[in-house]
């Protein structure tokens, strides 16, 4: 913390204003707590490309894109007038835009297997609504669901502790990532109670390594929710458009019958959406779903000039080779200096931790001073790769790590 | 979460968390110490059927051990979990049986005097919280109290149980800077969730070290907002920060069982 006072210093007088008239200072995710304290800026000022800018004016290559919603780079111009273009018209009105029409004609074109769509603002949104509408499909109670798998933050799933009765969870049933014999014992235990099995296409839990599922997981799940007559969910919220632009169960060869999407829609515009089968579409009328902004349709322009660039763009591959050349880079330049290191996930949305790291105190050493040169990798959360980091981002992103191996090195670490 | 408390819980926690603050207690401040200043004696509490642990009061200091201890000059009995939890909690019908030494009604009037200074430092009361070494002793009393009783609460509480459930295992070290002895650790996922004072069996995976006992204090007496104070310094959070997110949540509940 002394050392990066000055580098920091406007970063600390604002979270010093913050504390005093905000709970937390800076909440949830962002939290300095989730981080690095005193070794990572707490507020952003701007940010263009693959780049952003601390309030004390410290540059950062930017692999957490906002937590995913970048995708294109920030501040990409087509989007920004796009949505600006749609602002001019209308920003908050009383009835939706035709943009949504053609935002929800386009994801169902995109999608194969979905018939419709539904526009909200967060993730949340969209995964809480998706459980109710499996209830109203199934009219059954239960929802199963990975163990440490992030799905918002309502009572039902919320990582968080506090505030919560132990009867948000009674009907919430946690199963085991990649052990097919803990969701069958959960399936046997409550059969003809399940209405709905929620999961993301790969395992992304914090503060651990990313796990992709193993071969013949998916098609067990699925074929056990055919069977069983249980809706699959399937929470793309984290990948959705990154792996690949009709929903990431394409990479994973399976079908689910709902699917959420949210970060990489609108290149940082705040948008959700859900997607799902036509068998499932009178359920959907009749949940109710609505917020105040729901229907503003900026965003939704912003949604749908992004959607057309990443496939006019062929985005996914290009993230995925990023990826790639990052986390090869990575670990043979930490190979370098002795340390073994564990890539995990999908290139486009990739994590590196060391092995043999339990308590992370070499992950988070090696992140501060990766930021310190001026890269911001997350020590506790996957990361994510946008369409506007190119080869020099890497190669001064590598340059930087083996600076920070060398001082982990160093310190004996 | 809001859950109900269980007495056998809330009884492991004034035996095996509150009791052994007898011990900082008599060490740090003159005026326990002095009550006990020529007493050569050891006192069990104990439930019937039940745990046990030993007070050896030595010049003025005590010593907390775990079980029934050789030749107690005085043993206090309790019926019950419940009955043992009513006297903590102040009725006056929930006296114990003085099973042997009821005689020594000198050594049981001191004993008296030095449980109703813990209870008024552990309390914060007025008298106590205005001045300094009395927000020390409260700050440094209730650290102890919350860290060791983790192990009463990881072992039987269901809240806790689920928090644990989610958490990675490690030991998670509690400390305030400056502070000698004001240390206390928990470790997740060992045999019998093993919780001491002290410095810690092996390095922690995560420590949690309060910058002074300013911060501590606040902190124990829940007038300062946890996270804001790790953002801004005053908490130092190093190593496997869900631990001791998750530590954090569970040491909550203790306030629910000790109604403080």
């Amino acid at each position: 913390m002394d050392r990066n006072i000055n580098r920091f210093r406007r970063s600390h007088e604002l979270f010093a204003r913050a504390s005093e008239v905000i709970p937390c200072g800076i909440y949830g995710h962002a939290s300095p707590a989730a981080a690095l304290p005193g070794a990572f800026p707490y507020y952003a000022e701007r940010a263009l490309g693959s780049r952003y800018w601390d309030v004390d004016g410290n540059e950062y290559i930017d692999y957490m894109c906002g937590y995913g919603p970048v995708v294109l780079g920030h501040q990409d111009p087509r989007i920004e007038e796009a949505a600006a273009r749609q602002q001019r018209d209308a920003l908050c009105v009383n009835h939706p835009a035709a943009v949504m029409v053609e935002l929800a004609e386009c994801l169902v074109e995109m999608v194969d297997f979905s018939a419709w769509a539904v526009f909200g603002k967060n993730g949340s949104d969209m995964t809480t609504w998706c459980v109710q509408v499996a209830r109203e499909h199934t009219q059954r109670r239960k929802i199963l669901k990975v163990a440490g798998a992030y799905h918002g933050i309502d009572p039902w799933c919320t990582p968080g502790h506090a505030g919560l009765i132990p009867e948000d969870r009674t009907h919430i049933h946690e199963f085991t990532w990649n052990d097919p014999d803990s969701f069958d014992r959960l399936l046997a235990r409550f059969r003809g109670e399940v209405a709905g099995v929620i999961m993301t296409p790969f395992h992304h839990p914090v503060f651990k390594p990313s796990e992709m599922p193993a071969p013949g997981f998916w098609a067990h799940i699925e074929a056990a929710c055919r069977r069983e007559g249980i809706v699959l969910i399937l929470d793309d919220i984290r990948a959705g458009f990154r792996l690949d632009l009709r929903g990431s169960h394409r990479v994973f060869g399976f079908e689910p019958d709902l699917i959420c999407f949210c970060k990489a829609i609108a290149n940082g515009h705040a948008l959700s959406a859900a997607l799902g089968r036509r068998e499932l579409r009178l359920a959907a009328s009749r949940v109710f779903l609505t917020g105040s902004y729901w229907n503003s349709p900026p965003a939704m322009a912003a949604a749908l000039a992004c959607l057309k660039i990443l496939r006019a763009e062929d985005v996914p591959a290009k993230l995925r080779a990023t990826g790639e050349a990052l986390m090869q880079g990575l670990v043979q330049t930490g190979a370098k200096h002795g340390y073994a290191l564990q890539p995990s996930g999908p290139p486009a949305v990739p994590f590196l931790t060391f092995v043999e790291d339990a308590s992370s105190r070499r992950q988070q050493r090696f992140c501060a001073e990766v930021a310190l040169r001026g890269a911001f990798l997350h020590p506790h959360h996957n990361w994510f790769i946008s369409a506007a980091h190119g080869p020099e981002d890497v190669r001064q992103t590598l340059a930087m790590a083996d600076e920070a191996f060398g001082v982990l090195r160093g310190e004996g670490l | 979460m809001i859950d109900p408390t269980d007495p056998k819980v809330l009884c492991r926690l004034y035996l095996n968390a509150v009791l052994p603050c007898l011990a900082d207690l008599t060490h740090e401040d003159p005026a326990a110490r002095a009550i006990g200043a020529d007493v050569d004696a050891s006192i069990v509490l104990c439930v019937l059927g039940g745990p046990a642990v030993t007070l050896h009061w030595r010049h003025g200091e005590i010593a907390w051990a775990a079980g029934f201890g050789p030749k107690p000059s005085v043993i206090l009995a309790f019926l019950s979990d419940r009955h043992l939890n009513a006297f903590f909690d102040g009725k006056k019908w929930a006296a114990p049986l003085p099973l042997w030494g009821g005689w020594r009604v000198g050594l049981l009037k001191r004993f008296s005097a030095l449980a109703a200074r813990l209870e008024q430092v552990m309390d914060g009361a007025p008298e106590v919280i205005e001045n300094a070494d009395g927000r020390r002793l409260h700050a440094r009393l209730t650290l102890i109290t919350v860290g060791l009783g983790l192990q009463a609460l990881a072992q039987g509480d269901q809240a806790v149980r689920r928090i644990l459930g989610t958490l990675p295992p490690g030991l998670a070290s509690f400390s305030i800077a400056g502070e000698s002895k004001a240390r206390v650790w928990f470790d997740h996922g060992s045999p019998g969730q093993q919780a001491g004072w002290g410095d810690p069996p092996r390095r922690p995976d995560v420590i949690v070290q309060f910058a002074d006992i300013g911060v501590a204090y606040d902190v124990m007496r829940e007038q300062i907002d946890t996270l804001a104070a790790v953002g801004a310094g005053r908490i130092r959070v190093d190593g496997l920060v869900p631990l001791a997110d998750g530590l954090n949540f569970a040491m909550e509940r203790l306030r629910v069982y000790l109604k403080r």
